[in-house]
């Protein structure tokens, strides 16, 4: 039979961020594939070098919009390294619970997409559904809902009240009982048996060796976790546990995050019932003395660095983030090939990739034409008069 | 184990078998160190560090325009024990570095990340695309020099 190659994105390859694989098929198995990435690429790096560290916080949070909270601690972490500033304990404390609580997001998130891709849309709305629990957690703490900007250099910006603990640990309560149920239907569901079981196969040698990480190396039976192989934080004082799993494949990768979520849940209760007094910050100057750092976190899909170097001024000398996905995407070719077509968008959807994080830093868009905004119904017109020019009228049914 | 007995135990296994060709040593804390290194010691250095010291991870490496040079800092890390910063030097004129690609297969994007983002010559990086630049940028250029501005690029944008 002869090889054809397609184009599988950059558009909507699996999740709604553009990165293109080339697949060779022979007939409907994937028999090779090479990744291609940098759609996203934003400038983010660059972009930091001429910002102060205040400044940075706010875009650094806005490498993901799904780890956020991820990113803005790896950046403090390795900034507060470098200057050698001390972190309180609460702090550190309300770090940990904001992290833990965003786990359980991405997590539930992830759960909902797998679902979704693999035509069980059921399980897409119930894990979405639950997700408002966790995410209104967030937006009590914080004021929003994924930005949470709780993160400053040299600590946090909001203390949590008892009222928000109670609160806390009631909606853990309720999704503790859902979780286990989510964990009765990954394992037991025969269509999510049907679709994960022995898909996008990774053997653990193959893991380690290509560098993987978070819940796709750990799915692969290597116990890493950054968490507990380089505690940050508070980790080395709280109890919990590396969950791995050895079938080394898409079903692997779902036991390990629905797992995971357990041990969140464990996490957040610890530090809830036993957030140690004090205060939540302390007082950092604008221009921070020449040092370097590194930043090292176990975001939702796995290790997370930054590297800080300052120069003794109130911008950074250099800002280098590497995103789990990044390193994560040479183990995508390897399980694409021998798998089926049909297979590509939930074996790319099981590292949980998450593009923009990626592809951080190029293309700083300045706009020609100043600012200006649009009420939502001239952007209404705008959309019926761009399809109109382009021969498609809306007219009739945007009354 | 006990504080920083670890550090010091990696230290002279590598001093033990590189003596003078690594300097600058500095224990930054707990399970962070960095050291810096001549770049055609790099690549025995990270096999040694590899094979014999156990760090099985490469993070990422991140490049730096240091004005006079291009800095590489290559971040291993080696599970439960610490993260190794090795530190090397390019010079503007001919700012070139082995692959590691051959231990590490994973540094594929980072290495081709360092080319397009610094100018740097990886030396035996397959053939591939760019990354994270796209195939239409002016050659030559390299964002994250010192000297580089979006309008070097893109000159209609400002």
């Amino acid at each position: 039979m002869s090889k054809i190659t397609i184009p599988l994105g950059p558009q909507h390859p699996a999740l709604k961020e553009p990165g293109n694989f080339m697949l060779v098929l022979e007939g409907e198995q994937i028999v090779g594939a090479t990744v291609r990435l940098g759609y996203n690429h934003r400038g983010i790096e660059k972009a930091c070098e001429d910002r102060s560290f205040i400044q940075n916080l706010y875009l650094i949070e806005r490498v993901c919009g799904i780890c956020s909270h991820s990113h803005t601690t790896c950046f403090c972490m390795a900034t507060e390294d470098a200057a050698k500033i001390e972190v309180p304990k609460r702090a550190q404390a309300i770090r940990v619970l904001v992290g833990e609580l965003e786990r359980v997001h991405s997590h539930l998130l992830w759960l909902g997409v797998a679902g979704h891709e693999i035509g069980f849309d059921t399980l897409f709305m119930y894990a979405w559904k639950d997700r408002e629990q966790v995410l209104d957690c967030l937006e009590m703490i914080s004021g929003n809902r994924v930005h949470y900007a709780i993160n400053t250099i040299g600590g946090v910006r909001r203390d949590v009240t008892p009222e928000q603990k109670a609160e806390i640990l009631k909606r853990m309560d309720i999704l503790e009982e859902r979780t286990k149920y989510y964990i009765q239907l990954a394992t037991q569901e025969p269509t999510v048996l049907a679709r994960a079981k022995g898909v996008g196969h990774l053997p653990t040698e193959e893991a380690k060796k290509r560098g993987a990480v978070g819940p796709t190396v750990r799915a692969s039976n290597v116990p890493f976790d950054v968490r507990k192989d380089d505690p940050y934080l508070l980790y080395d004082e709280l109890d919990f546990k590396v969950i791995t799993s050895d079938s080394c494949d898409v079903f692997g990768r779902l036991v390990v995050r629905v797992f995971e979520l357990l041990e969140s849940f464990k996490l957040i209760r610890q530090v809830v019932n036993d957030l140690p007094e004090g205060p939540i910050s302390v007082k950092v100057p604008r221009k921070l003395p020449a040092g370097e750092g590194v930043g090292h976190y176990e975001a939702p899909r796995g290790e997370d660095i930054h590297y800080v170097r300052t120069n003794g001024t109130e911008k950074p000398e250099r800002v280098k983030v590497r995103a789990p996905t990044l390193a994560n995407f040479s183990s995508i070719a390897y399980m694409l090939e021998g798998g089926y077509l049909a297979d590509a968008p939930i074996v790319i959807a099981a590292i949980d990739p998450c593009f923009s994080c990626t592809d951080r830093a190029l293309s700083i868009s300045t706009s020609t034409k100043g600012e200006y905004s649009l009420s939502w119904e001239d952007l209404r017109k705008l959309g019926i008069e761009f399809y109109r020019s382009r021969g498609i009228d809306f007219t009739r049914i945007a009354k | 184990m006990t504080e920083g007995r670890t550090e010091e135990a990696i230290k002279e296994k590598l001093e033990g078998r590189f003596g003078t060709n690594l300097s600058n040593w500095i224990v930054q804390r707990t399970r962070r160190m960095y050291v810096e290194l001549p770049r055609e010691a790099l690549v025995e250095v990270v096999q040694f560090a590899k094979e014999e010291l156990g760090f099985d991870h490469l993070s990422t490496i991140t490049g730096l325009d240091a004005g006079e040079h291009l800095e590489l800092i290559y971040h291993l890390f080696a599970k439960g024990l610490l993260l190794l910063n090795l530190k090397t030097k390019l010079p503007l004129s001919d700012p070139k570095v082995r692959t590691i690609t051959h231990l590490f297969p994973g540094a594929e994007p980072y290495e081709r990340e360092l080319e397009d983002m610094l100018g740097a010559t990886v030396e035996g990086l397959p053939p591939g695309r760019h990354y994270p630049l796209p195939e239409d940028f002016p050659p030559g250029q390299h964002p994250l020099r010192k000297s580089w501005k979006v309008s070097d690029a893109y000159p209609q944008e400002v």
